[in-house]
């Protein structure tokens, strides 16, 4: 025990090597909040710039992508055709999708960019991915049993679950997840287990999932019917080409948002530890729950700037272009706080996670329960 | 004819190319890809390009827009809020419509203060540039029966929805008559002046052009309105119709008089609204349930709605997710986070994070 506590600013916060007061956790949020406030001040037409000319790049290769593919007996034509439809989706879905329904860009008034109006590329419904993402995910990051992407309701993620052997199999059905990932987006929300347990009722189960089953169809029918037949004889390669641009999609984004938040040194929160958090203390949260990539321009706008997911996580509806000037400012309030900044190569950050997987896969040895935050 | 003929002709087959474009676009439109190669394509959004522009003064200009196909005409004297990307950000102002139904559409806008959407369009605006419109709205207009005397007073840039309805009114086979007395300081100041002279060789109007700044030119008058100006100055106004639109003060003074001396009908618009009074906290005003709530300074909209029995959508209770955002009709609000506090005119905040200044009408 600490001999001299200061009943008016308690320990908050332990970690090996490191205790903050209650009133250092909200120095800590003053700063991250003056760094918000500094970027949001100066948003301007350069950014405006950025996502309309984005959005025009990514309607580009979608439009010539999807042409080429027309042309797809020849190998050549293949290749690029879908190689662009793959980009260009990838684009869509993460750094203008994701971060339109983040409300990145309301800010420019535009109803083409809009939070409450646009709708992705994407299997998941609009409306139910900013419940499941943007309210669940962002508010409760990384708390087990309340943020479904811990997981997405079918593996174990933290030593919080309770483990059972259908886990055993998680190493190997991890990859159906990442080829199937866009489905598990959309369907993760739907909470069956909670259906199951009684807490949710049929009803408002069948309501959600007629929604996405009416998005279902009509992604399905543009991808593996309208336009395999628009192509006559050659229905077979823009079939072809197009389901390979949706698996290369749900790749990368598996890639990308499990690094984000299942790296190695990523902390998990159970719910008790979030009682009447504060604004420092889910900052705290933001940051040691998340872990960033490193690499060149072009990855961090291919990952849609969520290889800057700590920043992301501290400013979700911040411009995502911004994250790659607030990082460094981030690292440096975090590193004078004593706080891990969690951060490496794909590479590297993708390696702890299988090894994570398939720690998880097996029963835990011990309860791992320490700090509080 | 042949147009409306030809545009006939088009409106049989949109229904399935349409449906197989929004098909192939899923969850886009097909003006999402088109708007590629021509930025006036979209579903959502009234777009018009400006292809001519008429420098009206150094402080007023009347540009012609040629609106895309969503665009469905105004009735004369109707209003539109304009949209224009100022630093890439959109920015939206009422402006009325000076054109006449079935000719090329016109807004005539004179400079309102620096840097706003009016100094955009005065100073910066080009042919080629793309705005943006919304559905025209307003009844400033022409009753079912025109009446057969009208008497038009303006001052100022109220001769823009006038000029629609008088256009209007002697293109069709009105035989009635019109007079329109228009008030300006200077002739320098004058919008729309080359209209007006070819207007004024119709027999049904007898337009007066009144000065106070400048010594008045051939048949105009000097003068400014005051309470005995319309008696005085037109045989039996009180008599006649009255179509009126200037700034504040001006409208005051035509009401005042047509009050205590009209017997006929008086449509007026106002281009400004009541100023909003600001303060700390304020009255949360439901526009679609229709109740109402006091709000106390830092109480945030999504607590006095809910203190009202409301329960608005919401999720984090702190400003992160946007599930809570709500159109705020009119009215000031504060940001609890940053402390600003600005104005708001049909724009979303998110309600967890914003309380009222003064009135505040919330679109719940």
């Amino acid at each position: 025990m600490n001999a001299k506590v200061d009943h008016f600013d308690p320990i908050v916060f332990e970690r090996p090597g490191v205790t903050l007061t209650r009133s250092q956790v909200e120095a800590f949020g003053r700063e991250i909040d003056a760094l918000r406030e500094e970027i949001m001040a100066d948003l301007g037409e350069q950014d405006a710039r950025y996502i309309r000319n984005l959005v025009r790049t990514q309607k580009g290769m979608e439009l010539a992508g999807r042409g080429l593919l027309f042309l797809g007996v020849l190998p050549p034509a293949w290749l690029a055709g879908t190689a662009l439809l793959s980009v260009s989706k990838i684009l869509e879905n993460m750094e203008i999708g994701h971060n339109v329904m983040h409300a990145q860009w309301d800010w420019l008034g535009d109803p083409a960019l809009d939070s409450s109006t646009y709708d992705w590329d994407n299997t998941c419904p609009a409306e139910q991915w900013k419940h499941s993402h943007n309210y669940m995910h962002h508010t409760f990051t990384n708390v087990v049993g309340k943020d479904r992407d811990v997981g997405y309701g079918i593996m174990r993620m933290s030593d919080e679950q309770r483990w059972n052997p259908a886990y055993l199999f998680q190493p190997a059905y991890n990859w159906v997840l990442a080829s199937f990932f866009q489905w598990g987006v959309a369907f993760h929300d739907l909470e069956y287990e909670k259906l199951l347990k009684g807490e949710k009722s049929w009803a408002e189960y069948r309501e959600q999932r007629r929604k996405i089953m009416k998005k279902v169809r009509k992604q399905v029918g543009k991808d593996y019917l309208l336009f395999p037949l628009l192509a006559g004889p050659f229905a077979p390669w823009v079939l072809a080409g197009n389901a390979t641009a949706n698996l290369t999609r749900n790749l990368w984004s598996y890639l990308i948002i499990f690094c984000g938040h299942f790296t190695e040194h990523a902390e998990m929160f159970s719910e008790a530890e979030i009682e009447n958090e504060t604004r420092g203390q889910w900052y705290l949260r933001q940051l040691l729950g998340s872990s960033n990539l490193e690499g060149g321009p072009l990855f961090h706008i291919m990952s849609g700037n969520l290889s800057h997911q700590i920043e992301h996580h501290l400013f979700p509806d911040m411009p995502s272009n911004r994250y790659k000037q607030v990082a460094p400012k981030v690292r440096e309030i975090a590193e004078r706080y004593g706080l891990h900044y969690n951060s490496g190569r794909l590479s590297r950050q993708f390696g702890t996670v299988l090894k994570r997987i398939n720690r998880l896969a097996l029963p835990s040895r011990r309860t791992r329960k320490n700090a509080t935050v | 004819m042949n147009v409306i003929t030809a545009s006939n002709s088009h409106s049989g087959s949109p229904g399935l190319i349409r449906r197989l474009g929004k098909a192939l676009s899923t969850p886009f439109d097909p003006e999402d890809y088109l708007a590629l190669f021509n930025p006036l394509q979209s579903a959502r959004e009234i777009r018009a390009r400006v292809t001519g522009v008429h420098r009206e003064s150094d402080q007023a200009v009347t540009l012609t827009l040629q609106p895309n196909r969503l665009w469905k005409g105004h009735r004369a004297g109707q209003h539109v809020l304009l949209g224009v990307d100022i630093g890439g950000v959109r920015h939206q102002r009422c402006f009325s419509l000076s054109s006449a139904p079935g000719d090329a559409l016109t807004i005539s806008v004179k400079r309102q203060g620096r840097g706003g959407v009016s100094d955009h369009l005065v100073s910066r605006c080009r042919e080629g540039d793309v705005l943006t419109l919304a559905e025209p709205a307003g009844d400033f207009v022409l009753p079912e029966t025109t009446p057969e005397r009208l008497l038009m007073v303006t001052a100022g840039s109220g001769i823009t929805p006038v000029h629609s309805i008088v256009k209007s009114l002697l293109a069709s086979n009105f035989d009635g008559k019109v007079t329109w007395v228009h008030f300006e300081r200077h002739y320098q100041q004058l919008m729309l002046s080359d209209s007006l002279a070819a207007l004024r060789q119709d027999p049904r109007l007898d337009l007066r052009l009144v000065v106070s700044g400048d010594s008045p030119r051939d048949g105009d008058q000097a003068g400014r309105l005051d309470a005995q100006w319309l008696t005085e100055n037109i045989a039996d106004a009180a008599g006649q119709t009255v179509f009126t639109c200037g700034p504040a003060g001006f409208l005051d003074t035509v009401m005042e008089w047509h009050g205590e001396h009209g017997r006929a009908p008086l449509f007026h618009e106002r281009f400004k609204a009541a100023p909003v009074v600001a303060g700390e906290g304020g009255r949360v005003h439901f526009s679609r349930t229709g109740g109402q709530a006091e709000a106390a300074a830092g109480l945030s909209l999504l607590e006095a709605a809910e203190q009202a029995g409301l329960k608005p959508k919401h999720g984090c209770r702190m400003g992160i997710c946007h599930t809570c955002k709500c159109k705020v009709s009119k009215g000031r609000v504060r940001d609890l986070q940053s402390g600003e506090s600005r104005e708001l005119n049909g724009q979303e905040v998110r309600i967890c994070i914003h309380a009222a200044e003064g009135d505040v009408e919330l679109d719940l």
